[in-house]
């Protein structure tokens, strides 16, 4: 039975070559797209989940408090002190480890130097995170101060092996550091990610800064393993006053976070997890779910659009002594081998679309053949989707009386099966007209930011890390710079212009109260050249100028800053700053330094020639970009021959801002396409369907005097019909849905009518030249041998 | 064999009451070959998809072999039927994805028949009527002629009490009408119990004995001598 039965199946797939392909195409492509957003979702899923006990592994956070004692922030980082001490005091601390924010510094080996990423970390973080030894003892690998751990393919990179156990590598240019261990590549669904990870004691060693036990110099991460019997609620209630203990009259209150938790859940507001990503994974899902219920809603349809000629089968059968289980099992069969036969089609799909998916979203997405998982994942995939699309039609089709089928066939069509089929396709369409409209709204919405006015001049500026003799050398290097005519100014600076990097707090001016001093601005330390090189516009005074002796001592602040402020006359104005009094030289007008999509914070741009870290320059716009690159980049590696030499155009990290916004209009933009070609595929197969049923119709219409176009109409209206409910339905959802997405942003556009009835108009489009085509072919036909038939 | 009394059946739609069967009294001997006739609509094909279970009738009583069947639920009139009974129809109704044998093969697999078994029933029918060349084609590659004996073969395959056919020339042009008859009758003589649904007087004359039935009514019931003296 279950042999013959998959032969029916095999055979009938073969027999209707049309409706198996719009079948399995259908089904492939909304298998292929669920499968790929659910291996974006399980890679985000598992982002951060590689800790050896993931469950009581937590990261210390921090809650500052503001003016009116509300919670205004919630950082991930602490003090210095913060992982001994707990480790100290607290006896469900396991383990507790600091941790550095990754950075690229300058390492070199065999005589060639790169800039690769690397962190510092006390020896616990071994016990915490679960890396993989390739060589080297996990227990020790980092005691030694000068030691250091390397991930293969840094290994490869320097020596050409992995082997490189007690071999020694150059970091900045200035000391030997021992190879101790040589890890596998750290996943790429890891945010604590580096090139080669060295031991706190050699960070102590070498700045400063970090070997000074500071309360408040909040720059660390502080990972802890705790006790899985602790209560974690309580910890956070008993170290709520672990400053105010201390004698520190300051509103931070550390508290542990799930660390796993951080990359879902990292939105805070008055120190609440407030969700985070996780929206959008839900968002993915609801995706991949609708995109495959598309796919199954056509199966069912083309099924009992087909079932005509599928209920003689079933008559005789049931003649014959077929129970209706039997019948039921065999449509089942059917829907399950061709779900089987798209799978395979999904996973070629799949894999030739990864590497551009990949590209398109930045990340590293990948099937593991070998695994487990994502064997029974697809199997589960095939059963629900075969089931879920085979059992509308087995339960309808195996309903049939045989005797109501052999006495004359036009019975066979109930009135509850033609309009549950008008639902399914309204359903459908209404789903990817919302994606559509989604999708022009998100893209609307990025060109709102991209367009907002960013404050200084983008074009033509670029900048690059001072490294290694560019701090000494920097008066030389601006004044060859300039000589080549490479760039027409240059600026050294703390922070880049395109983040939010540094803030300062405890800031104080005329008429400012004891409150005010917790109010954080952003700080950006510079010398000459800041207004000139970066374009910013100057609301009041001027630029830092050498021809004032008194500028070392100056700020530039911005409007907002000066609103914050108070002042009426800002310039000249003396305000306490960094614990230094500081002179107000100029206003500018606020430039967008953070986020793109939320107001701008006030900005305090401080002269400091010790306090640097970048250098910006504006290229001169009489040569190619090309050229003046090349040219700044010969100046450079004269000066600094050990570094690598590495410009970049301020405008692209600028558009990085945006990335997220971008992938998410890439994917509803391809998800929402996928839809509706599928969506319209399904149409295509009704519609050749319904003209194969009406060929008899159509051959008497035709006789009679009917034209073509009439009868095309006559095709085409019903399924027009079907598709303008969908859009009647479709718009008010999508209207909600994204005039809701829009007001989570600051600065928004609206919901505009014209794109929503394009899109309309577009989807009419689209599905009449689908239908069309089967009705004109239809209404071709010769009237004789349409009415020869039967 | 058969002993059918009172039968009614009525077809109801929205807006009117047909009388199909109007208290038929009838009955069929073992080994019989029995002809239905009459003009369209009489309720011959009704009646004929009574006795093979597939419809049911608002009241009367339906015996087989001493068995009350209309009492009988879906299931057990389901069993019923492919333990008993075959099926000729006009219009062959073979399954058009499945080759001849498989065709043949399909009722013994619903009887549960194992596999060899099956193998030898289906070769052993498929000699019989002398389509041997045709076992691995599909119904679409042959002549009328050659569907409905696939079809005979089909109902014939679990040996059935009873054979009911419904117009089974129908569809085919004289010459393989009057072979799909001479097969009925072959059968007949080696002993199946046949009831035949026919608008053709050249195709009754080959039976025993002919209903007439009009209106829902038997009207009249004639014997054919020399078929019958035969069977005597």
């Amino acid at each position: 039975m279950f042999k013959l039965n998959f032969k029916i199946a095999l055979r009938n797939i073969w027999k209707n070559k049309t409706s198996s392909l719009i079948n399995i195409s259908g089904l492939a492509i909304g298998l292929a797209a669920c499968l790929m957003l659910l291996l974006y979702v399980s890679y985000e899923w598992n982002f951060d989940k590689q800790s050896k006990d993931d469950a009581n592994t937590y990261q210390v956070m921090m809650n500052h408090r503001g003016v009116d004692g509300q919670i205004t922030e919630t950082g991930q980082s602490t003090s210095n002190v913060i992982a001994p001490l707990f480790k100290q005091k607290y006896s469900w601390v396991k383990t507790s480890a600091r941790l550095s924010w990754a950075a690229p510094y300058l390492v070199s080996a065999n005589h060639i130097g790169f800039k690769k990423t690397g962190a510092f970390a006390d020896p616990g973080i071994l016990d915490i995170f679960n890396y993989t030894f390739i060589y080297g003892d996990e227990r020790t690998a980092l005691n030694a101060p000068n030691s250091v751990i390397i991930t293969e393919s840094t290994a490869r990179l320097f020596f050409g092996t992995t082997d490189v156990l007690n071999k020694s590598i150059r970091f900045q240019n200035a000391l030997d550091l021992k190879i101790t261990g040589v890890i596998r590549d750290l996943p790429a669904n890891m945010s604590r990610s580096f090139d080669y990870l060295m031991p706190w004691s050699f960070y102590e060693s070498r700045f400063d800064w970090a070997k000074k036990p500071n309360w408040q110099n909040y720059s660390f991460t502080t990972l802890l393993k705790i006790d899985p019997q602790t209560n974690v609620d309580q910890i956070n209630s008993s170290i709520k006053d672990l400053y105010l203990q201390n004698g520190l009259k300051l509103k931070v209150e550390p508290y542990l976070f799930r660390y796993s938790k951080l990359h879902l859940y990292g939105n805070f507001v008055n120190g609440i997890s407030t969700g985070g990503s996780i929206t959008q994974l839900r968002l993915f899902m609801g995706l991949a779910i609708g995109i495959l219920l598309i796919a199954c809603i056509n199966f069912m349809n083309m099924a009992t659009a087909k079932s005509e000629k599928r209920a003689k089968e079933v008559g005789i059968k049931k003649t014959i002594g077929a129970t209706r289980s039997s019948l039921i099992s065999q449509f089942l069969m059917e829907s399950l081998v061709l779900t089987l036969l798209a799978a395979v089609f999904a996973v070629v799909l799949i894999e030739m679309c990864l590497p551009f998916f990949n590209h398109l979203l930045g990340i590293e997405l990948g099937i593991n053949y070998s695994g487990a998982s994502i064997w029974l994942g697809l199997l589960a995939v095939v059963l629900v989707t075969g089931l879920i699309a085979g059992s509308y039609p087995a339960f309808y089709l195996s309903s049939f009386n045989p005797v109501q089928i052999f006495r004359k066939r036009s019975q066979s069509k109930g009135i509850l099966s033609v309009s549950l089929r008008q639902v399914l396709v309204v359903g459908q369409f209404s789903f990817a007209v919302i994606l559509i409209i989604a999708t022009t709204v998100i893209y609307q919405q990025i060109q709102f930011i991209k367009n907002r006015p960013v404050g200084y001049q983008i074009n033509n500026l670029v900048e690059m890390e001072q490294d290694g003799e560019l701090y000494a050398k920097f008066e030389l290097l601006r004044s060859k710079l300039l000589e080549s005519g490479a760039v027409s100014s240059v600026l050294q600076s703390s922070t880049t212009i395109t983040r939010e990097l540094s803030s300062i707090a405890r800031c104080a001016w005329p008429g400012s109260s004891e409150d005010d001093k917790l109010r954080n601005f952003n700080t950006i330390a510079t010398t000459y050249g800041f207004v000139k090189t970066t374009g910013i516009k100057l609301l009041y005074g001027r630029d830092f100028s050498p021809k004032f002796a008194s500028d070392t001592n100056g700020i530039l602040i911005s409007h907002s800053a000066m609103k914050v402020m108070n002042m009426k006359n800002p310039i000249g104005q003396v305000v306490f700053h960094d614990g230094d009094k500081a002179v107000i030289v100029g206003v500018f007008e606020d430039f967008i330094l953070g986020s793109p999509f939320s107001t701008e914070k006030p900005l305090i741009i401080h002269f400091n020639k010790e306090w640097s870290g970048i250098v910006t320059m504006r290229l001169n716009p009489g040569h190619p970009a090309a050229e003046n690159i090349a040219a700044i980049e010969k100046i450079v590696k004269q000066i600094n021959p050990a570094y690598p030499v590495n410009v970049t155009f301020v405008d692209e990290l600028y558009a990085k801002k945006l990335t997220e916004q971008r992938r998410l209009g890439i994917l509803s933009n391809l998800f929402g396409g996928l839809a509706i070609f599928i969506s319209c595929l399904g149409l295509f197969g009704l519609a050749s369907y319904s003209a194969e049923q009406r060929t008899k119709e159509i051959g008497v219409r035709k006789v009679l005097g009917a034209s073509v176009s009439s009868l095309m109409r006559l095709l085409s209206f019903s399924f027009l019909k079907m598709v303008g409910i969908a859009i009647i339905i479709s718009i008010p959802v999508a209207n909600y849905i994204m005039s809701n997405w829009l007001k989570s942003f600051e600065f928004h556009t609206s919901v505009n009518w014209v794109v929503i009835l394009l899109a309309a108009a577009g989807t009419i489009g689209i599905a009449l030249f689908t239908v069309s085509f089967q009705a004109y072919k239809a209404a071709k036909a010769n009237p004789v041998e349409a009415l020869k038939y039967e | 064999m058969i002993k059918i009394e009172n039968l009614e059946k009525v077809y109801k739609t929205e807006e009117i009451e047909t009388t199909a069967l109007n208290g038929i009294n009838m009955h069929v001997k073992t080994g019989e070959f029995v002809s239905i006739m009459g003009p369209s609509g009489c309720g011959k094909s009704t009646l004929l998809n009574v006795m093979g279970l597939l419809d049911k009738p608002e009241s009367g009583s339906y015996k087989f072999l001493e068995t009350e069947l209309l009492t009988m639920n879906d299931k057990q009139r389901s069993n019923f039927r492919k333990q008993n009974m075959g099926f000729v129809f006009q219009n062959f109704n073979l399954i058009d994805e499945l080759t001849v044998f498989e065709n043949i093969e399909l009722p013994l697999i619903y009887n549960k028949v194992p596999a060899t078994e099956r193998k030898r029933l289906v070769n052993e029918i498929i000699e019989r009527m002398n389509i041997v060349n045709r076992s691995g084609h599909f119904p679409q590659q042959l002549s009328g002629g050659q569907q409905q004996r696939v079809a005979v073969a089909r109902a014939l395959v679990t040996k059935p009490k009873l054979v009911l056919a419904d117009e089974p020339t129908g569809n085919l042009d004289s010459s393989h009408g009057n072979e799909v008859m001479e097969l009925l009758c072959e059968l007949n003589e080696q002993g199946t119990t046949i009831v035949m649904v026919t608008h053709s007087s050249h195709d009754a004359s080959f039976s025993n004995r002919i209903i007439n039935l009009k209106d829902g009514h038997v009207i009249s019931e004639k014997i054919n001598k020399s078929r019958t003296e035969e069977l005597i």
